[in-house]
């Protein structure tokens, strides 16, 4: 089964429908539980390839045992112990290629996993008393089907509050309709946007080695640079909108993952709208610890401000890292925490030049902010080649036309993402003003119901479309 | 306790979903009947405009059937009317005339002797070489002698009797009429798709005889007939002109092509790699025709040349470079390479030259299939240049004073 396909959502409406059957919660978390086994059962169909897995859980559940019966150094340990067995089974690239397991194994949704459990080591680590679960609770939620490929990473008191609580709550046909909504632009955004995106992108990349003109290759470069960060935005917060509103169905709160990544101003706030689950998580794991380390160490109040630089450093480079294994994702993580530092070193240059009310004046000028959010994105969709592509395909794709047109190009996609991404704001903003007494017209229940029924036929159209071969020409009228 | 529990979820429902002031307000009684309503009206008024709009731009005319051509004589399979001509139209393309000679034929000139001093190259081949869908100036047929000629310095024409469904068995039975032109040459343009196997003489195309309502019915009848639904729906689908609009401007994507084009393995057989066992009976079958066409030639002492003219999705391939593991462009090509030689015959590759060849693939009617005006004039560019490289001695730019 595919995630984000037509049998994932109806899998997990069929979840919600039974789980909705009693509001008991041994009952709703038996049926996630029951749920979550039969998708990884539907993912790989040899139970073998799961023993890794089930290894790296056992791993995580040890070091909270560990921790609970108040072993000393314990937290460390676990912590280190969840983080080796993470990278072993990862199989990152840096580590000799002997040591790895050879025979093939299930790793999908693993990195949530990892988060997952760290989570857990380091809340128990502290001595949160809400982190000594059973193995149940501990299994529910880690394997929890909703959260398991790709997030979002939901704390486990978050979960623990919603899934345990002794009154579940409240699903009414308001709700029902909001979550079916979303599900329907989900699907949208993975199904139909997302694949029409990835055809374009992969359209572009050819057209870069084929003998065309300069200029159309240099279109195709401006459209292969351009058009990723929309495919990846749709297919993921799509993904994202299917499980939160079947997790919802479900009676579980799962916490939003996306918040309008593209109206961002600048790179730090991007990493607030964007995979928010995951940023956050770093931020509270490694940003506060580590700032609050180094001011403890460094009392220097010219040097203070700037630590904090070299925390979001550290902190966005690792969000990078953790993408992938090879080195590809080093230079992905690299661009990630320089561009979050850069921007911070220049909110401190010119707070520090201008004063701090002209420069609060200035990051509120609409100009400003424009340009501000096409270099953001401009920004976004350079590093992001090091996410799709390899060595080779980034030189190719680099060599394929020249310095100055590639500068052309950046220089083009800078002020293309600047009036478009301006323009969508306006017309949102200019939409969402025409209001009633319930609110505005837009967002109101009638406006709803036919903007997702527009969506859901032309999602089913293009699913029709897009999964039936192209015509016969002989069998044909002719 | 219970307002303050509310207030907790409230906020917390801000934070997942913004559905914050939805959760305990009661929906009206009017609701339950006015928004499925409004979802419906929506659907149907959607889908109706769509197709509606679609038709109006993608407008279609076929008096074919009535008017030029006969499909299913059973002593020549498809043929055209004698001095017919009709009006055409692809729902992606013009207006076009369809004209044939007293012979038949979709060619610029009566048939006869030729003219003294010329070179006559007679053309064999289906829908392709018939240039369907497009002006019969603009087809390969019409634009490759005048090509050859300039190349050559010589007067070259070309006699076309493609005809649209002419598989290679039926050439392969009515050889003798192509040779009765007393060609210098024999060219025949092969598709992928005319090497059917045991298809025989398709049958009439008798849907334009019914009114719209009836078409309709037949329509739903036809795709309902021991299918599931889901398989059902989409044959309707299939039909609709909104999936032509749509296919129209989807299929311009190469790589969203070639993903549809493999969706179903069994129709692109001619993609398959390794290949399976339709591959080899429809390449058995091809060989018995070509051994009895080129015993023909052979026997009348004219130079048999075959070509294979890429579809959509193979030039998509070819350009592109790359395609999927279990698919390979250029495995066809290599098969009739060898079948067409071991016969005899001279076979001539302009696969090779697609890969350096800008724009092809967007040179074919992107949801019809067939080369449009500007595919039409690449191939003619790419026959020319193949013809007189050297691969068949009489054209050969550096052998002019061998041409008859």
């Amino acid at each position: 089964m595919d995630t984000a396909s037509l049998q994932f959502v109806l899998f997990g409406l069929v979840v919600a429908i039974v789980s909705n059957v009693s509001n008991s919660r041994v009952w709703r978390s038996g049926t996630l539980f029951f749920a979550s086994i039969v998708f990884l059962g539907l993912l790989a169909h040899n139970p073998m390839v799961f023993l890794p897995l089930a290894c790296f859980l056992l791993v995580g559940y040890g070091g909270l045992a560990m921790i609970r019966r108040g072993w000393p150094s314990s937290p460390v340990l676990g912590i280190l112990a969840v983080i080796l067995t993470y990278v072993w089974l990862k199989k990152y690239t840096f580590l000799p290629e002997h040591i790895f397991l050879h025979s093939p194994y299930f790793t999908l949704g693993l990195s949530y996993i990892f988060f997952r459990v760290l989570h857990l080591l380091i809340e128990a680590g502290d001595g949160s008393e809400e982190m000594h679960i059973g193995l149940g609770a501990y299994l529910l939620y880690t394997l929890n089907f909703t959260t398991l490929v790709s997030g979002p990473i939901q704390r486990y008191d978050q979960f623990s509050r919603d899934q345990f609580a002794e009154e579940p709550i409240a699903l009414g046909p308001r709700v029902i309709g909001l979550q079916v909504e979303r599900i329907v632009r989900g699907f949208f955004k993975v199904n139909v946007l997302g694949l029409l995106l990835h055809a374009v992108q992969e359209d572009a990349l050819v057209e870069l080695f084929q003998p065309l003109p300069l200029s159309t290759k240099m279109f195709s470069a401006f459209r292969l640079a351009g058009v990723y960060p929309f495919f990846l935005y749709a297919n993921f917060s799509g993904y994202i909108d299917i499980v939160i509103a079947l997790a919802r169905l479900m009676r579980v709160r799962l916490p939003e993952n996306f918040d309008r990544p593209f109206a961002a101003s600048s790179f730090l706030d991007f990493w607030n709208r964007w995979h928010i689950t995951l940023s956050v998580w770093l931020k509270t794991y490694v940003y506060n610890p580590l700032l609050l380390v180094l001011m403890r160490r460094i009392s220097s109040p010219k040097i203070q401000p700037y630590l904090g630089v070299f925390c979001f450093f550290v902190t966005f480079f690792l969000v990078g890292v953790w993408h992938g294994r090879t080195s590809e994702f080093v230079v992905f993580g690299l661009l990630q925490g320089g561009g979050v530092a850069i921007n911070k070193l220049w909110q401190l240059g010119l707070t520090g030049t201008l004063g701090r009310k002209a420069y609060k004046a200035l990051a509120s000028n609409p100009i400003y902010i424009g340009f501000g959010r096409g270099l953001t994105f401009s920004w976004f969709a350079f590093t992001l080649f090091w996410f799709w592509a390899n060595w080779k395909q980034i030189d190719q794709v680099f060599t394929a036309v020249g310095a100055t047109q590639w500068l052309t190009v950046w220089l083009a996609i800078w002020l293309c993402a600047t009036l478009s991404l301006a323009a969508w704001e306006w017309i949102r903003a200019v939409s969402l003003s025409f209001k009633t007494t319930e609110g505005p017209v837009l967002t109101n229940r009638y406006t709803r119901v036919v903007y997702t029924s527009a969506l859901g036929l032309a999602t089913l159209v293009m699913v029709l479309m897009l999964n039936q071969s192209t015509p016969d020409i002989v069998y044909k009228a002719f | 306790m219970i307002q303050s529990n509310t207030l907790d979820r409230a906020s917390c429902d801000r934070a997942s979903g913004g559905e914050a002031n939805l959760v305990e307000a009661k929906l009206p009684r009017r609701d339950w009947i006015l928004l499925p309503m409004l979802s419906l009206l929506t659907v149907c008024l959607l889908a109706g405009l769509t197709e509606f709009t679609a038709r109006r731009i993608f407008t279609s005319v076929d008096t074919l059937g009535e008017q030029c051509m006969v499909f299913n004589d059973p002593a020549t399979g498809a043929r055209g009317i004698p001095n017919s001509s009709c009006k055409i139209k692809t729902p992606e393309g013009e207006l076009t005339e369809l004209q044939f000679n007293s012979c038949g034929h979709r060619t610029g000139m009566e048939c006869g002797p030729k003219p003294p001093d010329t070179y006559r190259i007679v053309m064999m081949g289906s829908s392709y070489a018939l240039g369907l869908w497009v002006p019969r100036e603009k087809t390969y047929a019409a634009l490759l002698p005048t090509e050859l000629s300039r190349r050559t310095g010589r007067n070259i024409e070309l006699y076309n009797e493609s005809m649209s469904h002419q598989f290679p068995e039926i050439i392969a039975a009515h050889f003798n009429d192509a040779l009765k032109a007393k060609p210098d040459m024999v060219l025949w343009t092969v598709t992928a798709q005319d090497m059917q196997s045991g298809i025989g003489v398709p049958a009439p195309y008798v849907a334009r005889r019914l009114s719209l309502l009836e078409r309709g019915w037949n329509r739903i009848k036809v795709a309902f007939a021991g299918k599931s639904l889901v398989d059902s729906i989409s044959e309707i689908f299939r039909g609709s002109r909104t999936a032509t609009l749509l296919g129209h401007f989807l299929y311009k994507s190469q790589s969203q092509y070639i993903k549809s084009s493999i969706m179903d393995p069994d129709k692109v057989w001619y993609l398959r790699d390794p290949p399976n066992a339709d591959w080899a009976k429809r390449i058995h079958d091809f060989d018995i025709s070509v051994a009895k066409i080129a015993m023909q030639a052979k026997d009348a002492d004219v130079p048999l040349v075959v070509v294979l003219l890429p579809n959509h999705v193979q030039t998509d391939m070819v350009s592109m470079g790359q395609w999927p593991a279990g698919f390979n462009p250029y495995e066809l090509d290599e098969a009739l390479r060898r079948i067409i030689t071991s016969h005899g015959g001279t076979y001539i590759d302009i696969l090779p030259d697609i890969r350096h060849t800008p724009s092809l693939e967007n040179g074919y009617f992107a949801f019809e299939g067939h080369p449009d005006e500007r595919g039409h004039a690449i191939f003619a560019e790419l026959l020319a240049k193949e013809l007189t490289s050297g691969a068949v001695p009489a054209l050969s730019i550096t052998n002019r004073a061998q041409i008859p």
